[in-house]
């Protein structure tokens, strides 16, 4: 029997061919496809979010593990999809305009990913219109903005006015977060949530697609 | 000691491990110097003479014990063929990587000749002959790290992992950078070169160790041999390389808000090396109060023992952190006991304005009030107290000038009664005029005469 604990060690170090294998030999013995992602995978992934939290490991190991878990989530995902397995919630993340500052918008992604969340990347430099019309294609739960310059957090303003006037606020919650981003700002912009780390947000993001 | 020191005095003080008169202050004022000369960030990060003249206001109104001539990370970025995207409120930012997709290594070293570099001599050597004797300059360059990810993109992280050797080979290079930087800087006369390497804080220990430790160390020994005093910039939480950073050897480190200073100390002490920073850049520069800004200089003081210390913002200040914050930060690492008792003053609730305000209303003649955090001590305070004496002797009609200094438990009375909060800042017959920002003379006089015609 392919081992679930041993699967979430490896992709923890970041051995992408081994969670690929591992999840392949997985499926061939016959687990469920959910049952691998969620004791596997998105284990693997949730400790990673911890640790990170705790100073414990940092940026290439995020980024490392996260590439293992797209590889477990290869063998995976067309499976899922035929299964019929729906998302857990839909967010729409990217870094606001005039900001192209991405690793911790990245991070954010990756982490959000673990927990099972369809994340559309927009990457960066997105403009307020942009956040609202996607998250209308997407049907998307949450609208997550980064920023690293206190220039440009400026914008998040901006995008909870687009929401606003869009009328979507109901539907859709703001979440931000970036270096210079506090709880404070977050709250006299009137957004829904501030997260100070990328395993927060996707702690953060995954409340709200539970109670929506 | 010397009673009075010149601000390079200091800092050579305290970089030697020596006591000085005051702690010193260096603030990071990057393109929020244009600010102070009405110009954008744009333009102080590409015309020569309007960056001097910034660097004049900087020098004149923050009285910096020492200061940067520049604070942007895209100068050698720029020259080895990134593209750059530009603001007018912020340092330009780095928008393509040349070795995104390719595992080469480059060769070529820029010249002292190319881009924006010449344009940083320039201004080096003619701001040091400005005020190079009082205070020491610092030449701030791009760190190894940092720039290797500038050339090679957020790739540089999963190389660590994957690829060591093309990293350790990338540091190499951009390590021959950093080393033709500091030699520029250095024959351009700058007394402290800084490593400025933000990225730092995004690693573990360990990677520090095995990719940062060999051309960190060589660079801070061949900066000891050119002469110059080092420094090793870090933001973000870099609480866990705090450690492996002092083992490179600079002669100090500076970090931001992210870092608890205290704890930071107690490592750098146990190195010899001095600690800078770390007021917060946002909550409390940008957003805070002046209250605010006197008082989180006054903690951070209070919390660390003396010596070793600088005083500086966590990081590069915004183009728009409000001036008056900065002179409140300057008159708290100066003048740190009487700061320290205007912050209690303020906050004990036990006292109350006794006084009158003066009958706004019906007043015989013009009346300028200027508010001071203390015109002897702070520049800018003694500026504003000189253009509404000088308005003053040349105007045709009688005014009343009066300076009320923040120093008294009454003047601080005064300011809350009057809901003021901004210091310096020149009130006329019971109105705002200017905070912080001094008014031309004549632009004075022009306004008293007005006020004066109204009433």
């Amino acid at each position: 029997m392919a081992d679930m604990k041993m699967i979430s060690e490896l992709l923890q170090k970041g051995r992408a061919k081994e969670v690929r294998e591992l999840t392949q030999q997985a499926v061939d013995e016959g687990m469920e496809p959910q049952d691998i992602l969620e004791q596997g995978l998105m284990d693997g992934m949730n400790e990673i979010g911890i640790k990170f939290k705790k100073n414990e490991v940092f940026v290439p190991e995020v980024l490392i593990a996260a590439r293992a878990m797209h590889a477990g989530m290869g063998v995976l995902k067309p499976l899922l999809v035929e299964a019929g397995v729906k998302t857990r919630g839909t967010v729409v993340l990217g870094t606001v305009k005039g900001d192209l500052h991405d690793i911790g918008k990245n991070l954010v992604g990756m982490m959000m990913e673990g927990k099972g969340l369809t994340v559309v990347d927009l990457g960066t430099d997105v403009s307020p219109q942009r956040f609202i019309d996607e998250a209308r294609t997407h049907n998307a739960q949450i609208i997550a903005c980064s920023a690293l310059l206190t220039t440009t957090m400026k914008e998040m303003e901006h995008v909870v006015r687009a929401a606003d006037e869009a009328g979507i606020r109901g539907q859709v919650k703001i979440m931000v977060g970036g270096a210079p981003v506090t709880d404070a700002f977050c709250k006299s912009i009137n957004a829904d949530s501030y997260a100070p780390d990328a395993a927060s947000a996707a702690d953060a993001a995954m409340e709200f697609c539970m109670v929506s | 000691m010397r009673e009075h020191m010149t601000g390079k005095e200091r800092i050579e003080a305290v970089f030697r491990g020596r006591n000085a008169d005051s702690i010193p202050w260096v603030p990071f004022a990057g393109v929020h110097a244009g600010k102070l000369a009405g110009y954008s960030a744009r333009e102080v990060s590409t015309d020569a003479d309007k960056l001097v003249e910034s660097l004049r206001k900087v020098h004149s109104l923050y009285r910096p014990d020492g200061m940067p001539v520049m604070f942007d990370l895209q100068i050698e970025a720029e020259l080895l063929g990134c593209d750059l995207v530009w603001s007018e409120d912020a340092p330009p930012t780095v928008s393509s990587h040349p070795l995104a997709q390719t595992q080469t290594i480059p060769s070529r070293l820029p010249g002292p000749d190319e881009g924006r570099l010449a344009l940083e001599l320039e201004v080096m050597a003619r701001v040091k002959r400005e005020f190079g004797e009082q205070t020491a300059l610092y030449g701030l360059f791009c760190g190894p790290f940092t720039l290797a990810s500038h050339l090679r993109g957020t790739n540089i992280f999963m190389d660590m992992v994957l690829d060591p050797d093309y990293v350790h080979s990338l540091l190499d290079y951009t390590l021959q950078v950093s080393q033709f930087m500091a030699r520029c800087f250095s024959e351009a006369g700058m007394d402290v070169l800084a490593v400025v390497d933000p990225l730092i804080s995004q690693i573990s220990p360990e990677h520090f160790r095995e990719f940062m430790h060999t051309p960190f160390s060589e660079l801070f020994g061949y900066i000891k041999e050119l002469g110059a005093f080092s420094s090793f910039f870090v933001c973000g939480n870099a609480t866990m390389n705090i450690e492996p950073m002092c083992q490179t050897g600079p002669d100090s480190i500076s970090v931001d808000e992210n870092v608890d200073l205290a704890q930071a100390k107690r490592i750098t002490d146990s190195y010899g090396v001095v600690i800078g920073g770390n007021i917060p850049l946002t909550t409390v520069m940008l957003f805070g109060s002046q209250q605010d800004n006197m008082k989180a200089a006054v903690q951070i003081i209070d919390s660390v023992p003396p010596g070793r210390l600088v005083i500086s913002p966590g990081c590069d200040m915004p183009y728009d952190t409000p001036v008056e914050h900065v002179l409140a930060i300057e008159q708290a690492v100066h003048q740190t006991h009487s700061v320290r008792e205007m912050v209690n003053t303020y906050e004990g609730s036990t006292f109350a304005f006794t006084g009158t305000l003066p009958d706004y209303e019906h007043l015989q003649r013009p009346l300028v009030e200027v508010f001071t955090l203390d015109s002897a001590t702070c520049a800018a305070c003694a500026y504003m107290v000189e253009v509404a004496k000088e308005a003053q002797h040349h105007m045709d009609i009688d005014v009343d000038v009066v300076e009320y200094k923040y120093t008294s438990t009454e003047n601080i009375a005064r300011c809350r009664e009057m809901g003021i909060t901004k210091l310096p800042s020149i009130y006329i017959n019971g109105e705002l005029a200017y905070s912080s920002i001094i008014p031309s003379r004549d632009k004075l006089i022009e306004e008293i005469t007005e006020k004066a015609a109204a009433t």
